[in-house]
C-alpha cells in the first residue's frame, strides 16, 4: 500500500477554529492523508479520527519542557545533521529561543510532506521547513491578509519576502486572492477554495417572521466589524419610528458600543449579548429576521453562510468577498461599506418585502450556499492544492 | 494653620500634564501642603516641591502580592490599628462584603497613616472602594470626574459610584455640562463645583509668522481612541476631498486605535494627505499649531479639552463636535464652530464653509478664540479657583 501524505495543518492551537477543524475532519475522512497537528492544546479535546496525530504540549512549563526534552533526544540521536542544521539556520535568524525549538523540533522529525500554514503572520517563522523538503502552503484568510499589513509596514514587507517563495495558497474567497497578489502571491500558485459548510441541525423547523423586525449581528468585538455603524443606522430607523430589536452577539461589555448605544438612546431597541456555543448562536439567528453583517473587511463571514444555511436574511456590506456570494436582490442584500443611510434604507426596503418576495430570496440563498460551500467540494479543492503543490503543477491559472 | 491635602491620582503629573502641576504647585505657592497618592511610583527622581506615597496597586504577581499583603496587614495591625478597625465598620456599615471590606481597608493603608485636611480623589474611578477613607481620616472629600470616568467607566457597572454618591463629598468638575449630568444621578448642585480646565497662555501665543500654506492645513492632538471621534473625522474628510478641497491632515498622538485609523484611511482613500505624527513635545505641538488653518476636534465625548483650547490660544480656527464640554470650550460662531457629533457630512461642509470664509471673517473669529482663552482660561484662575474649592466648604 501506498504510504500517505503527511499534512500538517498547523494553527497554533489544537482544538482550532470551527472551520479549520471542519477541513481537519474533512481530510482526515481520506486514507490517502496521515493529518498531524503541532502546538498547543487547549483543555477541550476533540476525538480525531485515527489518521489524525496531534503532537501537543500545554501550555506549563513542564509540559514544554518535556516536549522539547524528548525531540531533542530523538533527533540527537537519529537526525543530528538536520537538527544542526536548523539550529544553524534559527541562529542566522535571530529565531533561536527555546520557545521556538518547542515549537520547531517535533515537525524536523516527524517531517510531514505539507506543512499548510492558516494563519499567515507565522509564515516567516516557518519558511525553514522549506530547506527540509517539506512543501509550503499558505491559507489566506481574515484580518493577517485583509487589513494587519495596511497599518504595520513591517509585516506587508515580510508577506512581500515570503510570499513568492510559498509552495501553494489556498485562498478563502477571490478577493483574498487578489488581495494577496499585492503582496507577491503569485496567482498561478494560488486556489480560490471555499469553505465548506454542514447542512444546518435545525432545518426541519418551520422559519416564521417575527412580529417586531429581529434583527441579529454576529461576531468578534472588533472594530473591523463595523458596529458602530450599524447603530448609527440603528439610530435613523428608530428616528423613522420603525419597530426593531437589535442583537450583537459577541459585544457584550463593549464600552464603545455600549457608550454609542447609551449617547443616542438606543438601550431599548439595542442588546449587546456574550459570546454563546454554536448551537444556541445557530437558535438565534434562525430565530431573527435578518442578520447584518456591517463589517469593514471580511474574507466570506461564515456566519452569513450559516444565516442563508438557516433561510435567515442577510444584509452584508460589499466587502471582501461577500459579492461572490451575495447577489443583491436575489439571494440578500449587499450596500456599500461605511454607509450608514445605506444600510439603514436597506433595512426599510427588507421591513417592506411581500412575504413570497421574503421566502423567495432566503430560498435562493439557502441553494446558493448548498453549491458553492460544499464540504466535498471543499476536500477535493484542497487535496488538488496538495497534489499540485507536491507536483509543482502551477503552469496552468486554472482555479478551483 | 498650613491645610494638608491628599491628592490621589493614578501616576504622578507628567511633565506635559500642565494642569495637574499647576494646580499642585500653585496650592503649594499658597501654603498648602500636599501629599500625591499614586498608583505607580515616581519612575525617575525628580525634584517636587510634594511628597509621593505609593498606594499599592496588586496586580505583579501573587508572591509580590502576598508580601505586599502581609506589609498591609502588619501596618494595619500596628501602625493603623484605631484608624483600620474604623474603616472597617464604615465599610461594613455600607453594605460592603466582608472579604472586600477587608481588601478595601489593606489598600489604602498609605493613605491612612496621615492626617488630612482634605482627600481629592483626581478621578472619580479612582474613589471607588475608598469612599470611607476621607471620614476615618476626619478629612473633607474632593473627587475630580473629568468624562471618561463619568460617562464611559460606569456604563460596565450597574450602581458603580451609588456608594460615592451617598457620602458628603465636594465635587469638582470641567464643564457646566458635566455638572448638570452629575446633577442627574442624584448629586447635589451645591456640592458641584466647575473648574475648567486651563492653559499657559504666555506659551500659547499666535504666531507673527504670516506663511500662507500651498494647501489647507488640519489638525488634531487626540490619543488614537474611539472616544476621540477620529473615524467619523476621517469619513468627513473622505467628503472634503470629494469637494474638491486640497487638504493636509495631521494627527498628533498615538494609542490603540491606530490600526483601525490607518485602515479607515486607506479604504476614504487619504493616505496622500493624512499624517500620522505620533507624540509630539509641547513646543513641536506649538510649532505645528503655527502651521495649521483649521484645528478639529470631532470627539464623541469629551470633558472639555486641553488641546482645543491651546489651539484656540493660537488662534486657530477650531472646528469642534457638540461632546459634553467642547461646546462650552468653543462658543459656536463666536470662538470657532460646533458642529453635532457622528454627523462626518455636516463635518465636512462645515469645515468647507470655514475655509471659504472671508480673511477679514477668519481674523474675527481667531481674535475672539485667543481673547476668551486669555480671559477665562489661564493657569491664574485655575490656581485662584482651586484655592477657593478647599478653603469654602461649599
Amino acid at each position: 500500500m501506498k504510504n500517505p501524505l503527511k499534512i500538517a495543518v498547523y494553527s497554533g492551537e489544537i482544538p482550532s477554529t470551527t472551520f479549520i477543524e471542519r477541513l481537519i475532519l474533512g481530510l482526515s475522512n481520506k486514507e490517502e492523508y496521515q493529518i498531524l497537528l503541532f502546538g498547543l492544546k487547549h483543555k477541550s479535546s476533540v476525538n480525531y479520527n485515527k489518521n489524525v496525530c496531534v503532537y501537543a504540549y500545554t501550555s506549563n512549563k513542564l509540559s514544554k519542557g518535556l516536549h522539547l526534552l524528548k525531540y531533542t533526544i530523538l533527533l540527537e540521536l537519529f537526525k543530528r545533521s538536520e537538527k544542526k542544521r536548523l539550529n544553524a539556520i534559527l541562529a542566522s535568524t535571530e529565531q533561536d529561543s527555546l520557545n521556538n525549538r518547542v515549537k520547531y523540533y517535533p515537525v524536523l522529525w516527524h517531517k510531514p510532506d505539507i506543512f499548510h500554514i492558516q494563519w499567515a503572520k507565522s509564515l516567516k517563522d516557518w519558511s525553514w521547513v522549506q530547506d527540509f523538503g517539506i512543501k509550503l502552503v499558505l491559507s489566506l484568510r481574515g484580518a493577517h491578509i485583509n487589513y494587519s499589513p495596511i497599518a504595520d509596514h513591517q509585516l506587508s514587507q515580510v508577506y512581500r519576502e515570503n510570499f513568492p517563495k510559498v509552495d501553494g495558497f489556498h485562498a478563502v474567497s477571490k478577493a483574498m486572492k487578489k488581495e494577496a497578489s499585492q503582496y507577491g502571491a503569485p496567482l498561478n500558485k494560488c486556489r480560490v477554495i471555499y469553505s465548506g459548510m454542514e447542512s444546518s441541525v435545525l432545518k426541519e423547523e418551520e422559519k416564521k417572521r417575527n412580529s417586531v423586525l429581529q434583527i441579529i449581528s454576529v461576531g468578534r468585538s472588533h472594530w473591523i466589524k463595523g458596529y458602530s455603524y450599524a447603530l448609527d443606522a440603528c439610530k435613523i430607523l428608530r428616528d423613522q419610528e420603525v419597530a426593531f430589536k437589535y442583537y450583537i452577539v459577541g459585544g457584550l461589555n463593549n464600552l464603545e458600543l455600549m457608550y454609542q448605544i447609551d449617547d443616542l438612546g438606543l438601550k431599548s431597541h439595542v442588546e449587546l449579548l456574550d459570546n454563546m456555543p454554536f448551537e444556541k448562536v445557530q437558535k438565534l439567528i434562525h430565530q431573527s429576521d435578518l442578520l447584518i453583517l456591517p463589517s469593514l473587511e471580511e474574507g466570506i463571514a461564515n456566519v452569513v453562510l450559516e444565516a442563508m444555511l438557516l433561510e435567515t436574511m442577510v444584509l452584508s456590506t460589499h466587502c471582501g468577498g461577500m459579492d461572490e456570494i451575495l447577489k443583491e436582490g436575489e439571494n440578500g442584500f449587499l450596500v456599500p461599506i461605511r454607509d450608514v443611510r445605506a444600510l439603514a434604507d436597506a433595512i426599510i426596503k427588507i421591513i417592506k418585502l411581500s412575504p413570497s418576495d421574503y421566502k423567495q430570496i432566503i430560498g435562493r440563498a439557502k441553494k446558493s450556499v448548498c453549491a458553492q460551500h460544499n464540504v466535498n467540494h471543499m476536500i477535493s479543492g484542497m487535496s488538488k492544492l496538495y497534489e499540485d503543490t507536491i507536483n509543482d503543477n502551477f503552469s496552468d491559472s486554472s482555479n478551483v | 494653620m498650613k491645610l494638608k491635602i491628599g491628592i490621589v491620582l493614578t501616576s504622578v503629573p507628567a511633565y506635559s500634564e500642565t494642569f495637574f502641576s499647576n494646580k499642585i504647585n500653585g496650592l503649594i505657592e499658597n501654603g498648602m501642603e500636599v501629599i500625591l497618592f499614586t498608583g505607580s511610583p515616581l519612575g525617575n527622581n525628580r525634584n517636587l516641591p510634594y511628597e509621593v506615597k505609593e498606594i499599592q496597586v496588586y496586580n505583579k504577581g501573587w508572591l509580590v502580592n502576598l508580601l505586599h499583603v502581609i506589609k498591609a496587614c502588619l501596618k494595619a495591625i500596628f501602625i493603623n490599628p484605631i484608624r483600620s478597625l474604623k474603616m472597617l465598620r464604615y465599610e461594613l456599615a455600607d453594605g460592603v462584603s466582608i472579604l472586600d471590606s477587608f481588601k478595601n481597608v489593606l489598600v489604602c493603608q498609605s493613605i491612612l497613616s496621615y492626617r488630612l485636611d482634605w482627600l481629592h480623589f483626581g478621578f472619580g474611578t479612582l474613589a471607588v472602594g475608598k469612599e470611607n477613607v476621607a471620614k476615618t481620616l476626619k478629612a473633607k472629600m474632593a473627587v475630580s470626574f473629568r468624562g471618561y470616568d463619568l460617562y464611559i467607566t460606569p456604563l460596565k457597572i450597574d450602581g458603580y459610584y451609588n456608594k460615592l454618591f451617598g457620602k458628603q463629598v465636594k465635587y469638582h468638575v470641567l464643564s457646566q455640562e458635566m455638572c448638570i449630568d452629575l446633577e442627574k444621578k442624584g448629586v447635589e448642585r451645591n456640592h458641584i463645583k466647575v473648574i475648567t480646565p486651563a492653559i499657559d497662555t504666555s506659551f500659547f501665543m499666535p504666531s507673527t509668522k504670516g506663511d500662507k500654506n500651498d494647501k489647507i492645513q488640519l489638525l488634531t492632538v487626540a490619543r488614537l481612541h474611539w472616544k476621540k471621534g477620529l473615524e467619523y473625522t476621517l469619513e468627513a474628510l473622505f467628503h472634503l476631498k470629494k469637494m474638491g478641497v486640497d487638504f493636509q491632515y495631521d494627527i498628533i498622538g498615538t494609542g490603540e486605535e491606530y490600526e483601525r485609523l490607518m485602515f479607515a484611511v486607506h479604504q476614504f482613500n487619504l493616505s496622500d494627505c493624512v499624517n500620522f505624527i505620533g507624540k509630539q513635545s509641547q513646543e513641536q505641538i506649538k510649532h505645528i499649531m503655527e502651521k495649521t488653518d483649521v484645528y478639529i476636534q470631532y470627539s464623541i465625548q469629551e470633558g472639555f479639552c486641553n488641546a482645543v483650547l491651546e489651539a484656540q490660544a493660537m488662534s486657530l480656527l477650531c472646528v469642534v463636535s457638540n461632546a459634553e464640554g467642547l461646546q462650552e470650550n468653543v462658543l459656536n460662531n463666536e470662538t470657532g464652530w460646533v458642529v453635532p457629533k457622528r454627523n462626518p457630512q455636516m463635518l465636512a461642509l462645515k469645515i468647507k464653509e470655514v475655509i471659504d470664509l472671508s480673511e477679514t471673517e477668519k481674523s474675527e473669529v481667531r481674535k475672539a478664540a485667543r481673547l476668551r482663552v486669555e480671559n477665562n482660561f489661564t493657569l491664574q484662575q485655575q490656581q485662584k479657583k482651586f484655592i477657593e474649592f478647599y478653603n469654602s466648604d461649599h
